[in-house]
């Protein structure tokens, strides 16, 4: 369990800003804070890890105190039993793979975590290369993997993914998914990727100006109307074409695309580049075996 | 889309599905739903609720006597026919409100449909949608 109560003013482009959240995250949680730019998502984080001190309020993890202004107490970053994961890999260019992990072997810790999770993350054939010779996909899933090796309850992911094209990044949601789950973390992501949020996380969080101001499932946070239709899905719309009255609207839901027929009133507001809810009765679709 | 508006007048839960009977402007319209006044708490009487179905899986039977299973009938007159080389879209003046129907334009010329006719919406009960 995460509990925290953080104040901080901040600059940001717009001007000054005060950050005011307080957070309940329960053990094993997936949570995505999102929200535009400058709304105070990477402070959240970087409090958490101890990069940035709060104005005033108070960080308990697992009933650890990890800041708290009124006793004037602050644990170091190392001491905070978390792996922060950026856009960038910040790996030792001069370390092997399996060396870049070792490093971050805490003192008396056993090895043994170093083979699970190159295995977990698929890295065992590449451990005694360079970073230089991985791609961004694997640079990645070093960094993930790097994160991992203290053995950490809480796993923080600022825009992990951001920097990586389609394919490789829904590959290594999966391998997010994967180690959120063997490794019982609580997990917190920053993200502005919609697939991502509804694929990865169990809650969402919205912040806007310093302030959260939606708590909620995911699902039901990105679609507008409750709609009984079971069968749901939201996208982005790629076309609209015109036939006759009917117009034929595509809508990229995760990775594949799909066509929706609509007519010209469900239509008027629509434009290329919308976020859309994509709803159908669950007695309409068929199923096969693949 | 088609959008009408109602109030619920009963819910009947077996297993994980409900029947839900819906007064639409004195019309009783019965929607199918996965869902039960556990999971959805709005499947209660009382509640006015919006009721969701598409065009295309609107049928359209000409006069108002028609011997067949489905139990969703909207009454009115044609109000305007829209024809297109394959589909057309035609507009009934129902008592809650218009109800738009996209069938082929052959079944339009078919049944000699023409904006005056007087004609039946039918809609089946799996495929209404409903939303608060």
């Amino acid at each position: 369990m995460i509990k925290a109560r953080l104040r901080k003013q901040l600059w940001s482009t717009e001007g000054e800003m005060d950050l005011n959240v307080e957070l309940s995250i329960e053990k094993g949680t997936f949570v995505t804070l999102y929200g535009p730019s400058g709304a105070g998502k990477t402070s959240i984080l970087r409090m958490l890890a101890g990069l940035l001190p709060p104005d005033s309020g108070k960080i308990e993890v697992e009933g650890q105190t990890w800041f708290d202004s009124g006793q004037k107490t602050s644990l170091a970053p190392q001491k905070r039993k978390l792996g922060f994961l950026f856009q960038d890999y910040a790996l030792f260019p001069n370390m092997t793979v399996r060396q870049n992990l070792e490093f971050a072997l805490s003192k008396g810790q056993k090895s043994t975590i170093i083979e699970e999770l190159l295995e977990v993350m698929q890295l065992t054939a590449m451990a005694d290369r360079k970073p230089e010779l991985l791609s961004g996909g694997q640079k990645q899933r070093v960094a993930l993997a790097r994160a991992l090796v203290p053995q950490p309850g809480v796993l923080l992911l600022d825009e992990p993914l951001s920097a990586l094209d389609g394919d490789m990044r829904s590959r290594l949601q999966g391998f997010i998914l994967e180690a959120h789950q063997r490794f019982h973390l609580t997990t917190i992501l920053v993200s502005h990727d919609v697939g991502e949020i509804l694929k990865l996380s169990d809650h969402m969080l919205t912040l806007f100006e310093g302030k959260i101001i939606k708590s909620g499932k995911p699902a039901e946070i990105f679609s507008n109307h409750e709609v009984s239709g079971k069968f749901q899905f939201t996208g982005e719309i790629l076309d609209i074409t015109q036939q006759d009255f009917i117009f034929v609207i595509s809508v990229l839901i995760g990775r594949n695309l799909i066509k929706v027929v609509a007519d010209e009133s469900d239509t008027r507001n629509l434009n290329i580049g919308d976020k859309v809810l994509v709803a159908s009765k669950a007695f309409n679709p068929i199923i096969q075996k693949l | 889309m088609n959008v009408l508006s109602g109030k619920i007048s009963s819910v009947t839960p077996s297993g994980e599905l409900s029947l839900v009977k819906i007064d639409c402007a004195g019309v009783m319209i019965s929607a199918i739903v996965i869902d039960t006044p556990d999971t959805a708490p709005y499947l209660k009487a009382d509640r006015t609720i919006k009721l969701l179905f598409k065009e295309t899986e609107v049928i359209i039977g000409k006069g108002h006597e028609h011997q067949i299973s489905l139990q969703n009938r909207l009454d009115g007159e044609i109000t305007h026919i829209q024809q297109g080389e394959l589909l057309s879209k035609v507009t009934i003046a129902a008592r809650p409100g218009p109800v738009t129907s996209i069938i082929t334009t052959n079944a339009v010329r078919q049944l000699g449909l023409a904006a005056g006719t007087e004609a039946s919406a039918l809609i089946k009960t799996n495929e209404i949608m409903l939303a608060e």
